[in-house]
């Protein structure tokens, strides 16, 4: 929390200082941890490894495209509403499967559930655009009400200027938001349940339901970074519904630590980083992640949070 | 082939102006390394920095490796004459096209925000450039796609272009082209079977094969579809599939390494002997890919473009030339991508020297865009022009069937089978209605094909 202050206040500088093209790799990282965050609460806080959370992840993006599309919606905070729902629609569906089982069954049922979703976006080729996905260019884009709009040529550089501090608002929202719902009664019933779910059930907590509700708020914040995301990427295709975006989300909580708070939030971030450089730098790019994710599992399992704050520990 | 029938096949393509055989081109080339005039002005020696990404791994390699191959080539070649107008080098960053859709848009913005490149080349896949071309006009980078040829892109994704050229041909030319390859060698072909992969490419070559053939032969009947994945390596079900039907006729867009996993396992189960098989891409990966165990006889398409064999000996010795410098360079024969990776950088290259004569200097974008609409090069397979409507690259259509000769470690075309199509013929004129301008066809070739073909008679 001590660092919260300053890590802000770098952040809000980073536009003034990097290029266009830094500050948007960044909004692609803090979108991400948006995501990451949301993942979290329930691979952290409550237990549950869920495989499928591209869902959540492509239905607030799908839900961007299709309402530009078939809508003629241009508002981002229209967008986000509209995201907001369907992610939580469908969490809210996906969960009462879901939760009823735990451990393996449990990630292969997200698994399951996510597929399908990939598959309805990569077959109704005439509804979703199939693998040519559906396109979200930033130039018909609107924030704060249609206040701010991005037309002519040469908008990018101003486009993610603007974008940037709109994604880093509602990154910090989220986050404060989240810190709040790990620390109240009902994050520490979750966390309750994660250690001990017979204990939990004794003390008379209805663990179906707290569980249920974790994956609520988990594919809302999910679904919330796919519609932050999607304007940035300008498209989107069934790629981000497909299992290797779902074991993305799971890198990041894994790269920073998932028994932390902030973990997944600089492992997101991180990955970011990771994965743009090493397609740049090598055509190896796949061994250099799947190193990475092995020497991780081998030797760091608290991630690079958990692994920095245990070294800080032991000199201070 | 009997005489009779020789005949009687060069009279029905006479409609496209087509040819059968070895007839056909007769043009003596000019080569691409003419010398060019003396550069005016002052230029910088700073080099000029490209991106090029194309599929450095995975299966779609049959098509990337060659590529790459291509662009190296000509980058040397320019290179070794001092580089551009004389003064400025290329260099040449690459990226891995497997990396998806959404790395690709990323790696971009990086080639050009971060890199700094002049100018963007490769692409690979019809599913990329779509994605790729709105973001090159929205950096403003000079853009010529190798590939990745779908309608969609200058027909929806792009419909003004300014900065984006693609150098191959349009894809709905494939399907029509290897329709009238089919209806050339195998007139009596009724019941059509089609085995396509599952994205923008398998469906528009599906359409537009099934479209011209339907307008070429009488009473045709599509009996059963497959839709595998890209990057699928089991297609027996696929095939069990596609027998039980029982078609004359297969057509199989699926390409790279997912062609070659499927024509070694169709051989088990003798497909090739129960129907005709017609395919957009079975040669268009490197050549040596395919082994001699590929059936001879099938309709082996080059993705509507080049292959190494075409255009022939001395008739047109740009690419005779090419084929020895890509052989000595590589050991190997090049691929369609080889030429059209090759003849995008010549491209460019020709625009800067023609804009520089008239500017004076490195000359800007604008400068070069002017010199790359509508222009022409003698490409090594053939004479190619971009047309200033859409920026798109023309020339004309050419398939074969297989056979194994002496001398090749791997099939090559038969070369009295081999069908050469002027591309005016299969593709929509200039400022043909686009989708959504009056029609709703899938490309502006399905509405032109529909509305100006003659359909075929009852035979």
């Amino acid at each position: 929390m001590k660092l919260a202050v300053p890590i802000l206040i770098v952040l809000a500088l980073v536009p003034v200082v990097a290029s266009t093209y830094q500050t948007q790799l960044l909004t692609y990282g803090l979108t991400l941890a948006i995501a990451a965050l949301g993942f979290n609460l329930l691979l952290g806080y409550t237990g549950l490894l869920s495989f499928g959370h591209s869902a959540y992840f492509g239905a607030g993006a799908y839900a961007v495209a299709l309402m530009m599309r078939y809508l003629g919606v241009s508002s981002m905070e229209l967008f986000l509403l509209g995201g907001i729902v369907c992610s939580a629609a469908l969490a809210a569906l996906f969960g009462v499967v879901c939760v009823r089982h735990t451990r393996i069954f449990f990630a292969i049922l997200t698994l399951a559930l996510s597929q399908v979703l990939w598959t309805l976006a990569y077959k109704f080729f005439w509804i979703t655009g199939g693998t040519d996905g559906l396109r979200v260019p930033f130039s018909k884009l609107t924030l704060l009400g249609g206040l701010i709009g991005f037309p002519g040529a040469d908008a990018f550089a101003r486009f993610i200027s603007f974008y940037y501090y709109y994604v880093l608002v509602v990154f910090c929202v989220c986050t404060a938001l989240m810190w709040l719902i790990v620390h109240s009664p009902f994050g520490k019933t979750l966390q309750a349940i994660r250690d001990n779910e017979t204990r939990a059930r004794f003390l008379g907590v209805r663990i179906w339901r707290y569980r249920w509700l974790a994956f609520l708020v988990s594919g809302i914040f999910t679904g919330l970074a796919g519609t932050l995301w999607v304007p940035l990427n300008g498209l989107t295709t069934p790629d981000v519904l497909y299992w290797p975006q779902s074991g993305k989300i799971v890198f990041f909580a894994v790269l920073g630590g998932f028994r932390n708070f902030s973990g997944p939030i600089v492992g997101a971030v991180l990955f970011n980083y990771l994965e743009v450089y090493a397609i740049a730098l090598t055509e190896y790019w796949q061994i250099t992640l799947g190193a990475i994710l092995i020497i991780l599992v081998t030797f760091l399992p608290a991630g690079i949070v958990g692994t920095a704050q245990r070294l800080s520990a032991k000199f201070k | 082939m009997d005489k009779e029938l020789l005949q009687e096949r060069r009279g029905f393509l006479k409609q496209f102006g087509a040819t059968l055989g070895a007839a056909g081109l007769g043009a003596a080339g000019v080569g691409t390394a003419h010398a060019a005039a003396k550069p005016k002005g002052n230029i910088p020696d700073r080099p000029v920095k490209v991106g090029h990404t194309t599929f450095l791994t995975g299966p779609a390699e049959l098509l990337g490796g060659p590529g790459q191959r291509g662009h190296v080539l000509a980058q040397e070649e320019i290179n070794a004459q001092g580089g551009l107008l004389g003064k400025r080098k290329i260099e040449t960053i690459f990226a891995d096209e497997a990396a998806g859709t959404d790395g690709n848009v990323k790696e971009l913005r990086r080639m050009k925000l971060s890199e700094n490149i002049e100018l963007f080349t490769g692409v690979i896949s019809s599913g990329n450039t779509p994605a790729l071309g709105p973001v090159a006009e929205e950096l403003r980078v000079l853009t010529l796609f190798n590939d990745g040829c779908t309608d969609f892109l200058f027909d929806k994704a792009v419909p003004n272009p300014k900065y984006t050229f693609r150098v191959t041909n349009i894809q709905s030319a494939d399907g029509v082209t290897a329709a009238i390859g089919a209806a050339t060698h195998w007139p009596k072909v009724r019941r059509i079977a089609s085995l396509q992969p599952d994205y923008s490419y398998g469906r528009n070559v599906f359409e537009h094969f099934v479209l011209a053939l339907g307008k070429l032969l009488p009473g045709i009947e599509v009996v059963s579809e497959s839709w595998p994945k890209l990057g699928t390596t089991d297609f027996t079900s696929h095939i069990t599939k596609i027998l039980s039907t029982k078609p004359d006729l297969l057509i199989a867009g699926v390409w790279g390494g997912d062609y070659v996993a499927f024509y070694k396992q169709a051989l088990r189960y003798g497909l090739f002997d129960k129907m005709k098989v017609a395919t957009t891409l079975a040669f268009g990966g490197y050549p040596h890919a395919i082994g001699k165990d590929h059936p001879e006889g099938v309709l082996a398409g080059v993705h509507a473009n080049y292959h190494f064999l075409y255009p022939s000996g001395d008739r047109w010795p740009v690419n005779k030339s090419f084929v020895e410098r890509y052989h000595k360079r590589w050991k190997e024969y090049p691929s369609f991508e080889s030429d059209g990776a090759y003849t995008a950088l010549y491209l460019y290259k020709q625009a800067v020297e023609k804009a520089n004569q008239l500017v004076g200097g490195w000359p800007d974008d604008e400068a070069i865009i002017a010199m790359l609409e509508g222009t022409g090069i003698d490409a090594p397979a053939g004479y190619l022009y971009l047309r200033a409507d859409n920026h798109q690259g023309y020339k004309d259509a050419v398939t074969g069937l297989s056979k194994n000769l002496p001398g090749y470690d791997f099939p090559v075309w038969d070369s009295a089978s081999i069908v050469s199509i002027p591309i005016r013929s299969i593709t929509a004129p200039p400022n043909w209605p686009k989708p959504g301008q009056g029609h709703n066809e899938s490309t502006a070739a399905a509405d032109w094909i529909k509305k100006t073909w003659p359909a075929a008679g009852k035979a």
